[in-house]
């Protein structure tokens, strides 16, 4: 595609004029691959490593020095559900949740059983494709001579695809069915152990850790109500209904309740510069790509 | 396209070959095939003789992004089925003897290593594939349906999978898989037959989790020599690690400052083979502490000196002309169980060239200080292979396109087929739009003939305006008839939008809003309001999007500034808005009327407005970022476009139902729209020239010549008999042409004839008449006839039938399930030549095998071809004017001599001879398919 190489004695229908341009414009592109490029990786390794750093990668056997933070989830508004979440790294070491159920007044109280620990996997995809894109980023040094622009932009895909997948497994959590979210392991975590008719999900949304609460009612087996399971989704809504173990169960209330989780916002900020970066340095290759690739007729 | 049509692609390559920048390798177990995996999306199948020399034979297509890996998945050696996995998880099941898709998945994560295993369960033996990426489990995937079975979990610390072995031991009956984790924690997980019995979906837990502290782990390998050392490859060490319980460390090699090492494997049980990210590799001999059949084995254990590098045998540089190169190089190391026992290290970059070193046994017999240089064994490039090439693998409007003083034609960078008319519009990267039709360019690139003889053949026209290269041409009317049917709307890299008439050639307007080039021409849907109707809507490369009206003939609405390239255009026309999705996953939301941002949202959101679009309005889906790379897509639009037409098609009927009684309206009908011949224009990459794949759609293709002879003005030829007589011997070839055609055929005949009462002038629109469904018939039979096999037959064939001999043997496809396709490389016919030859024992040349070429590939493609041929010959034999002869010379009037015959010929005298020949030809085809069987 881009080849700097090309010499101005290839062009010879070119006019002066314009052979000065090309050769001002072909110095100019040499700079861009030589300084440039190399300052532009160089910023976007500070700012992922700055990113990374913020995951802190586990060492094997060291775990437990990871630092605990504690997060209080709840809402102004309502007061049905509060709870207390310790993250440390990229596991929920502790929950405490207070669930208010309106008919009885009555408090439900639930922690995690000491022995379980809830792995967000949502942070871990996030942590590994930033690292892979540091990863190959740290392979092109400076001592490294770009020559042609298809390789800077080979290099940008493949960096930004790590980036748009992180950034992307942070802004769009998981979508699950009623059925799935009933069945995961998440609902054997708990002690006391969760009643049947109440189901949490646990999920990262941009910034913020989440927690909602499900209370279901069980649909009487004759129901004269239209029974239609619903689809997957992040947050379903009352009246969602589903089949499990041949009962069949109503959404009947969703709390959900939300907490900002300071770090996570810091690498999504990290995540967005560094991808406009990426981009800024294709589009400033892209300039000159017609300009390479004229060829005069 | 899917189900019993049968549809049969050739291919017009071009001289330029495809951009393939390989990402993974994989060399089939009897060395005979090589797959190659590119960035772009494609499957190369390169064919490799016992002396090592390599041919690219066909090219796979159906992913829509980079393939991550590929792996064998079937144990047999009588079918040879491999695996493939994309980046955006999908994964492909393939034959890689005919390049059939057998089965096709989706998941949500990408996998990027895949492990074929063979499970027994007592006798019965079932493939299974072992999948890791980017998830912390390793999922068992069934080889046959692609099912995930069950996984493979860890309890401690989980994380994602690196790189993974099985390791099978003759030991313990056990198997096992040894894995490493990105934080560097070592796995084994131990599958027995008990495990495969298991169908509930009950993960299974590592048996042993050991942190090794290697950081980066590029890929693990088992010693299947000594079976008891692992060799753990990490970018900046490589370590050989016993594995009998303990996992010791036994060795550890660090790697020059400036290089990484990529992979490993052992090569015999004390050598190993490391390779580094730039395409360097060494050759190891294994000192005593690592080897298991020596007294010093294990002395070692737990005091290994980090400085101490075991003796280096052998080197492999990097390639001088590395330069070229955009991205790292893939290194693998395959060894062959059977003879002629190859060790082959295989090498692929992104110029799509495979390299190729036979690694010896022997040490070098002197010991020196300096390691021995390997020479490479052999090494070939797409390109390399397209240019040795003769006759050279010709491009759509080759001829048209060759420069006095160039060696090379100008490239074809953007084209659409337009199907009423039978004609090709070419954008060109000097700047210049060719029309041409396409049956009978085809023909000239295609097949031999006087034609060859003539200059500035076929009539074509030439519209000049963009000052550089085309990169989009779009005939609105053939989406919608709202637009008018002489606009032709073209963008360029010039940031222009030109509107031309189509008939005249005249420029009708330039549109300069961009500033950048256009990348997209898009028509808008059907139920937006009559202003946006009368619009096509640009996309550049500065990351604007413009509504132009044809109509107004300027710019409605021009969305700019978008951070990010724009990846997809979706439409909500009842709220007017026009949806903006860029690739980094935001969506800006445009208001039509006013050009007001409605909106700009990130996550969840944005994805839930793209998808209520769809629901919306599925028909309107059109991602742009690879539009012209992703067949599947071009396939959905392609089979959408036929959907429409068969929908218009009802709608002609009622109209046509309507004017009989009310005939004042003429105008509004369009003509049956021409859809035996398709003709895509595809890409592998963005910046590749166009290739040309023609589509012949076999029974549409007899109901076309059926409806025509039909139509013929001798009334004694309507009579039912002769449909049903032309229709018996259609039925007697191919039984999947059912009782349905011969119904689509009296309609579409009542309805042409119909149509032919109503507007005889429309038809006099296009440059030349010519009988566009007899020229397709004659391409088609042409390169469908198996030249060579009998010269009394071909004989026959030439003169009396009019059919043309390939100049070479013609590039088939094969359509399998979900839009996967597999196109033959122009350069199968090399391998088929030395396969023909070998087998025959006599020296071939390339004519002696112009027609065998489709014989000899595969046996679905030949099946489906003499199908086809059968059927098509029947129908001809049916026809009163069965010979392509007339047809032919009504066009050369400049022929010396004059033509003798009168242009429509007595009924009766052609066919009665070429009827017994066509029959020989059918027993002979039959035959062969016997054979093959």
């Amino acid at each position: 595609m881009l080849h700097p190489q090309r010499s101005l004695s290839e062009l010879p229908k070119m006019s002066a004029a314009s052979q000065v341009e090309r050769a001002v414009l072909e110095e100019e592109f040499n700079w861009l691959l030589k300084e440039e490029v190399h300052a532009v990786l160089k910023q976007l390794q500070e700012i992922l490593k700055e990113a990374s750093r913020r995951f802190s990668m586990p060492t094997p056997g060291l775990e437990s020095q990871q630092k605990q933070e504690n997060f209080i989830l709840g809402s102004s508004t309502m007061d049905q559900v509060k709870g207390v979440l310790t993250l440390q790294g990229e596991a929920l070491t502790q929950a405490d949740i207070n669930l208010k159920v309106a008919k009885s007044s009555q408090v439900l109280h639930f922690q995690f059983r000491e022995d379980k620990q809830w792995k967000l996997q949502q942070i871990q995809d996030a942590r590994n494709h930033v690292n892979q894109a540091l990863l190959l980023l740290s392979s092109r040094d400076d001592t490294y001579q770009f020559k042609t622009g298809a390789e800077v932009n080979k290099l940008m895909d493949a960096v930004m695809l790590q980036l748009t997948r992180a950034r992307n497994r942070l802004t769009t959590p998981a979508s699950l069915t009623l059925p799935e979210l009933a069945t995961s392991g998440l609902m054997k975590m708990f002690t006391p152990p969760m009643p049947g008719d109440v189901m949490v999900n646990f999920y990262i949304n941009l910034s913020k850790l989440c927690l909602t609460v499900y209370q279901l009612h069980v649909l009487p087996p004759n129901t004269t109500k239209n029974f239609k399971p619903t689809g997957s989704s992040v947050l379903h809504n009352p009246g969602a209904m589903f089949e499990l173990n041949n009962n069949r169960f109503e959404v009947s209330h969703v709390h959900k309740v939300e907490c900002v989780v300071p770090w996570l916002s810091d690498t999504l900020v990290f995540f967005t510069i560094s991808l406009q970066l990426c981009q800024q340095l294709k589009d400033k290759i892209s300039v000159f790509s017609s300009f390479w690739n004229y060829r005069p007729f | 396209m899917s189900g019993n049509n049968l549809v049969l692609p050739i291919v017009l390559w071009g001289r330029t070959a495809p951009t393939h920048c390989i990402s993974s390798l994989l060399v089939m177990d009897d060395f005979t095939t090589i797959i190659t995996g590119c960035h772009d999306g494609q499957i190369c199948l390169w064919d490799m003789t016992p002396e090592l020399q390599i041919c690219p034979r066909a090219m796979l297509f159906g992913h829509t992004a980079s393939i991550t890996c590929l792996s064998k998945a079937s144990a047999s050696s009588d079918k040879q089925y491999i695996v493939s996995a994309s980046e955006s998880g999908e994964m492909c099941l393939w034959d890689v003897n005919d390049g059939r898709c057998i089965e096709f998945t989706k998941l949500a994560c990408a996998h990027t290593g895949i492990q074929f295993y063979l499970f027994t369960i007592g006798t019965q033996k079932e493939g299974r594939l072992l999948c890791n990426g980017h998830y912390p489990e390793i999922l068992v995937v069934d080889a046959t349906s692609l099912e995930v079975l069950y996984s493979l979990v860890s309890k401690i610390s989980p994380d994602w999978i690196s790189s993974m072995s099985i390791i099978r031991s003759h030991r313990t009956q056990e198997d096992t898989v040894v894995a490493v984790s990105v934080t560097g924690i070592l796995k084994v997980w131990m599958i027995t037959a008990e495990v495969s019995k298991m169908q509930d979906l009950d993960p299974i837990f590592e048996e042993e989790s050991k942190p090794i502290y290697c950081q980066g782990c590029q890929s693990i390998s088992f010693c299947s020599f000594t079976q008891s050392s692992l060799l753990v490859v990490c970018s900046k060490y490589w370590r050989v690690v016993f594995d009998a319980g303990d996992y010791s460390l036994l060795c550890s090699v660090p790697s020059d400052s400036d290089q990484s090492w990529t992979g490993g494997e052992f090569i015999s049980a004390d050598k190993v083979i490391i390779w580094t990210e730039d395409g360097c590799s060494y050759i190891y001999k294994l000192p005593a502490s690592c080897q298991s059949a020596s007294e010093h084995f294990r002395s070692d254990v737990g005091r290994t000196k980090e400085g101490s590098i075991p003796p280096l045998i052998y080197s492999i540089a990097e390639r001088s002309d590395k330069q070229l190169l955009i991205c790292p190089p893939v290194t693998r190391f395959f060894f062959g169980r059977r003879e002629p026992f190859h060790k082959l290290l295989i090498q692929g970059d992104s110029a799509g060239r495979l390299s190729l070193w036979s690694v010896p046994d022997a040490t070098p017999p002197q010991p020196t200080t300096t390691p021995t240089e390997l020479q490479m064994s052999s090494t070939i490039s797409l390109q390399e292979a397209f240019d040795k090439l003769t006759p050279v693998s010709s491009g759509i409007i080759d001829q048209l396109s060759v420069l006095p003083n160039k060696q090379l034609p100008i490239k074809v960078t953007a084209s659409v087929y337009i199907p009423s008319q039978g004609r090709l519009v070419c954008g060109r990267e000097d700047g210049s739009i060719v029309l041409v039709p396409a049956t009978q360019t085809a023909i000239v690139q295609l097949l031999q003939g006087e034609h060859m003889l003539r200059r500035g053949w076929p009539p074509h026209r030439t519209l000049r305006g963009h000052r550089n290269k085309v990169t989009c041409v779009l005939y609105p009317y053939q989406v919608s008839p709202r637009y008018d049917q002489r606009s032709l709307v073209s963008g360029g890299v010039d940031f222009s939008v030109i509107v031309w008439d189509i008939f005249t050639g005249e420029m009708k307007h330039i549109f300069c809003v961009h500033g950048g080039e256009i990348s997209q021409l898009i028509v808008p849907p059907e139920n937006c309001s009559t202003r946006v109707q009368h619009c096509v809507c640009s996309v550049a490369s500065d990351h604007s999007v413009g509504l132009l009206s044809l109509r107004e003939r300027k710019c409605i609405m021009l969305a700019s500034r978008h951070l990010f390239p724009i990846q997809v255009i979706k439409w909500r026309p009842a709220d007017d808005y026009l949806v903006v999705g860029c690739s980094d996953g935001s969506v800006y939301v445009w208001q039509m009327d006013t050009g007001a941002l409605d909106r700009c949202v990130m996550g969840i959101t944005a994805v839930e407005i793209l998808n209520a679009c769809d629901e919306l309005a599925p028909a309107t889906v059109d991602a742009l970022s690879h539009s012209a790379v992703n067949l599947k897509q071009a396939m959905t639009r392609r089979s959408l476009a036929a959907l429409k037409n068969m929908a218009q098609h009802k709608l002609q009927t009622l109209a046509t139902n309507l004017l009989a009684a009310d005939n004042a309206d003429k105008g509004n009908l369009p003509k049956y729209s021409h859809n035996a011949l398709v003709v895509q224009a595809m890409k592998t990459n963005l910046t590749d020239p166009d290739m040309h794949v023609l589509f012949f759609d076999v029974e549409a293709l007899i109901i076309q010549l059926l409806t025509e002879e039909a139509q013929r003005p001798n009334p004694t030829l309507v009579s039912p008999e002769t449909l049903q007589k032309s229709q018996a011997g259609a039925d007697k070839g191919g039984s999947f042409l059912a009782n349905k055609i011969f119904k689509q055929v009296k309609e579409t005949m009542k309805e042409t004839i119909k149509e032919h009462l109503l507007d005889e002038k429309s038809k006099s629109l296009s440059l030349l008449e010519y009988n566009l469904t007899m020229d397709t018939a004659k391409l088609f039979m042409s390169c469908l006839h198996a030249w060579g096999l009998n010269e009394q037959l071909d004989g026959i064939c030439l003169e009396r039938l009019g059919m043309l001999r390939p100049h070479c043997p013609i590039s088939f496809g094969l359509i399998s399930r979900g839009g996967h396709m597999s196109l033959m490389l122009p350069t199968f016919k090399e391998s088929l030549l030395r396969q023909l030859s070998l087998a025959t024992g006599l020296k071939l040349a390339l004519s002696d095998i112009v027609g065998k070429g489709t014989y000899g590939v595969s046996r679905a493609v030949t099946t489906q071809h003499l199908l086809s041929a059968i059927s098509l010959a029947n129908t001809l034999m049916g026809m009163t004017n069965a010979t392509f002869v007339g047809e032919h010379m009504k066009k050369a009037p400049a022929r010396p001599g004059g033509t003798p015959e009168s242009p429509r010929r007595t009924p009766a005298a052609p066919p009665q001879p070429s009827n017994p020949a066509l029959q020989a030809q059918i027993k002979q085809g039959e035959d062969l398919t016997s054979c093959h069987h």
